[in-house]
């Protein structure tokens, strides 16, 4: 008979290290991201520069966290950017109407709900692809605003402003607010997914929706839900953009975030298929978008070829993923 | 041709789908393969038509050793393969669909359509059957695409053609017109692999048998020699007889009271009762609209009329979940696209059905939810190493043992069962019976669909025959046999086929 090993390494096959590797392979890639950008800038890694580094990535993150939902279930959803503009041009209307914060984010999360709500609506019982679904509202979402704000910008009163800009230039201990809630929603979203039952069944309803059904699961509103959630969240993103930038412009606000929250989502791990992946892949996705950009400016790339790098991260991380799956 | 399989060995993982076969096919030969589900016999015939690799063994073709068989070079060498499942292109016409892939041209690349049609009506006139070469496809009933099917693996040369349980989709009539074409077929010198699973076929169409079962290859010879008891011993490697379920017949009250349940194009006007502790089994071949009224009970598919009654209380059977709630579980057939979320892990695969019916927190309790997995593993006897892996990990049968799972965890009073043998293995069958049999005993009645006889005679304490969406024939265990099932199956009592008498089997 074989005797038991003393060697606590004997179990650990390489098909095991390979399969936490790949578990955790936003992780591996974020560091390694950070590795190179430490060696071309020593200073890189300093505390100063992470913590501005999440702030320039939360209001996209924010937004990423919502479209890694729309991605498990084996969706997308292209209006995300548009939902920005036009929840954050009527929120300087409504911020400059009553001068109150707190009656401004609520406007901001319920309008972003409700325009989540008519993508979700369209989708589960128009039963139309959600690219084509939310391709359309984006492009009617965008317009509603351009037309109300004739093109102009929306800017916020300069009486409220001083103040206002505070919530996303503040900081609390040297942690940047901005970096503080992008953290503080990460940590409610992966709760949600991983330890409620909605979570459970957005996992289902991505990998095999006709098995879902069949297990007593409602599909069509699992997928009304997760457009909801990326809507509202779409919603405090505007809210902090409004926050940060004390001015929307209708026609450029929020322009292409949707690629940018895809990109994040990718590059964080999660099936573009659907099914599989976690949160926090796209919590360090969008870091690492935002640190590509960095690279790119520090490397002197001009800022057109912006474009094609996010698009080649996107097409590079799914053909990884595609190697992967068949394997 | 005379085709030798030595020695042939499949292997998928640590699965031996195929085990150190011997299978030859004389000169104009009709061979009968025969196996029950999951005994190699389609394995074996794609390693033949080189649609897989065998792991160990040769193929000799007239004596020649072929090497590294594909499937271009069998179809060179005149193998020709009938799939069981349709490979037409529906939107196309039945010549397109027949020079598909081998499409003649003229001198200037164009295709030439006068020589293709001239040549499709020759082949169906040679098969004798009345298809015009530019009929769309889609207008034909399935039993007709199937025909078409056969006259494409004859457009060119063919010297061996292996049918996959061609008369599944067939009728009587079309059954008899397939026959005469398979012995103008062997007049002409061509050798013919049948695998059917219907005994009577084999007898009148095949000379010689061979039997595979688990895998490996169990007796081969003549079927004058035998007759279908023996062959069925064969078959499932012990007398049918000593396998009679042992389980008193049961009356007990009504717990399910369907009526006039109708949807239209798939099934009309269908009344029956359920009791409790009884194995109601429901079976049919093809198209007789049996899978759909399994969704259709289950709430997973729209009614057009008819009511299903429990307890007392209608069903609203225009909700999956209402109809769980309700006391109604189902294990749907097509494990792969029906049951398995393949992203997720055993333990969670497990546990979906529960969460949607039972739980009534916003919270997942992990602890909670691995003691019901080690309850569960214990009840059904699911094998496995880590049930954070997924489930895609496992064996068929381990995998159907979850899903079976899935639904023991919700106590439902009526389970569905849609073909739950599906694919496994003969070991994981027998558990899957002997729990059948445990969760009647206990007060659960069990609706049972299949189209495997076996699986009724062992099992079911009532079997309903089903035939173009209507119940055809009620049997109890004292009229329940295959012939029987098969009789009324085939609608023989309906139609008068071909001039043939038909008696019934008593």
């Amino acid at each position: 008979m074989e005797k038991p090993s003393r060697n606590p390494f004997k179990n650990l096959t390489w098909e095991k290290i390979w399969s936490v590797a790949s578990k955790y392979s936003y992780l591996i890639s974020f560091i390694g991201l950070l590795a190179i950008a430490t060696i071309i800038n020593p200073r890189y890694s300093s505390y100063a520069n992470l913590s501005t580094l999440l702030l320039q990535a939360s209001i996209i993150g924010i937004i990423a966290l919502g479209m890694a939902l729309v991605i498990i279930a084996g969706m997308i959803d292209l209006s995300v950017g548009s939902i920005v503009a036009l929840v954050g041009g009527l929120g300087v209307v409504v911020l400059n109407a009553t001068g109150n914060a707190w009656i401004t984010l609520l406007f901001c999360m319920i309008f972003g709900a409700l325009l989540g709500t008519i993508n979700g609506l369209l989708v589960a019982f128009g039963k139309i692809a959600p690219f084509i679904a939310t391709l359309a509202t984006m492009s009617a979402y965008r317009s509603i605003i351009v037309q109300i704000g004739q093109g102009g910008p929306f800017n916020i009163n300069s009486d409220i402003e001083p103040w206002f800009r505070m919530i996303a230039a503040g900081n609390v201990l040297g942690v940047p607010n901005l970096a503080l809630i992008f953290i503080a929603l990460m940590i409610v979203v992966v709760v949600v997914m991983t330890r409620t039952k909605f979570g459970r069944y957005v996992y289902a309803v991505g990998s095999n929706q006709q098995a879902a059904r069949l297990a007593g699961i409602n599909v069509n509103m699992i997928k009304i839900i997760c457009f909801i959630i990326t809507g509202l969240l779409a919603g405090i993103s505007a809210f902090l953009l409004m926050s940060r930038l004390t001015s929307i412009t209708a026609a450029n606000a929020g322009n292409q975030f949707e690629l940018d929250a895809i990109a994040g989502v990718a590059i964080g791990g999660i099936a573009m298929t659907g099914g599989r992946g976690a949160i926090p892949g796209s919590f360090f996705g969008s870091l690492m978008v935002q640190m590509i950009e960095g690279i790119l400016i520090a490397a002197r790339i001009p800022p057109f070829l912006d474009g094609l790098v996010k698009g080649g991260i996107i097409i590079f991380t799914v053909l990884l993923q595609r190697r992967k799956d068949e394997n | 041709m005379i085709l030798e399989m030595k020695n042939i060995s499949k292997y998928f993982g640590p699965v031996k789908a195929v085990d150190g076969v011997n299978f030859t096919v004389g000169d104009a030969e009709i061979h009968g393969l025969l196996g029950e589900n999951g005994a190699g016999k389609s394995t074996l015939m794609n390693i033949l038509g080189g649609a897989l690799q065998p792991s160990e063994g040769q193929i000799f073709i007239d004596g020649q050793l072929i090497e590294e068989m594909t499937i271009h070079k069998a179809s060179q060498l005149g193998i020709k393969f009938i799939h069981q499942e349709m490979n037409l292109v529906n939107d196309l016409m039945v010549y397109e669909n027949l020079f598909l892939g081998q499409e003649i041209a003229n001198r200037f690349g164009m295709l030439d359509r006068k020589t293709m049609i001239a040549r499709s009506k020759e082949v169906l006139d040679r098969i004798k059957v009345d298809i015009k070469p530019q009929e769309i496809v889609t207008k034909l009933e399935p039993s007709r695409k199937q025909l078409v099917e056969i006259a494409r693996e004859l457009l060119f040369e063919a010297k061996l053609i292996i049918m996959d349980e061609p008369t599944s989709a067939l009728t009587n009539k079309e059954i008899d017109i397939l026959f005469d074409i398979m012995r103008g077929l062997k007049a002409h010198g061509l050798s013919i692999i049948f695998i059917s699973h219907k005994m009577p076929e084999l007898f009148e169409i095949c000379e010689k048998y061979t039997v595979l079962r688990d895998g490996k290859f169990i007796d081969s010879g003549y079927f004058k020699d035998i007759d279908e008891q023996k062959a069925t011993k064969l078959l499932v490697g012990r007398s049918i007889v000593e396998n009679k379920q042992v389980k008193e017949y049961v009356n007990g009250p009504v717990v399910m009271q369907v009526e006039g349940l109708t949807c239209n194009g798939h099934f009309e006007g269908l009344t029956f009762e359920l009791h409790k502790g009884e194995v109601l089994a429901i079976t049919g071949l093809h198209g007789d609209g049996s899978g759909e009224l399994s969704d259709a009970l289950f709430g997973a598919r729209h009614v057009d009329a008819g009511t299903v009654t429990m307890h007392g209380k209608q069903l609203n059977l225009g909700n999956i979940r209402k109809v769980m709630l309700a006391g109604v579980g189902m294990v749907p057939r097509n494990r792969k696209e029906r049951s398995i979320i393949k992203d997720m892990s055993i333990l969670n695969n497990l546990s979906i059905a529960y969460f949607a019916v039972k739980h009534h927190k916003f919270f997942i309790n992990k602890k909670e939810e691995v003691e019901r997995f080690r309850h569960s593993q214990k009840v059904t006897n699911i094998r496995v190493g880590n049930m954070e892996d997924y489930i895609t990990s496992l064996s068929g049968g381990n995998q159907q043992k979850v899903i079976v799972s899935r639904w023991l965890e919700i106590n439902s009073d009526i389970y569905i069962l849609d073909n739950p043998t599906q694919g496994i293995d003969v070991s994981a069958k027998f558990e899957i019976y002997k729990l059948i049999g445990e969760l009647a005993q206990g007060g659960k009645s069990l609706i049972l669909f299949t189209p495997e006889f076996q699986e009724i005679y062992k099992i079911a304490d009532r079997c309903l025959v089903m035939y173009e969406g209507q119940i055809n024939a009620e049997l109890d265990r004292a009229h329940l046999t295959e012939e029987s099932v098969m009789y009324y199956g085939t609608g023989a009592n309906k139609e008068g086929i071909n001039g043939k008498t038909i008696t019934k089997p008593v």
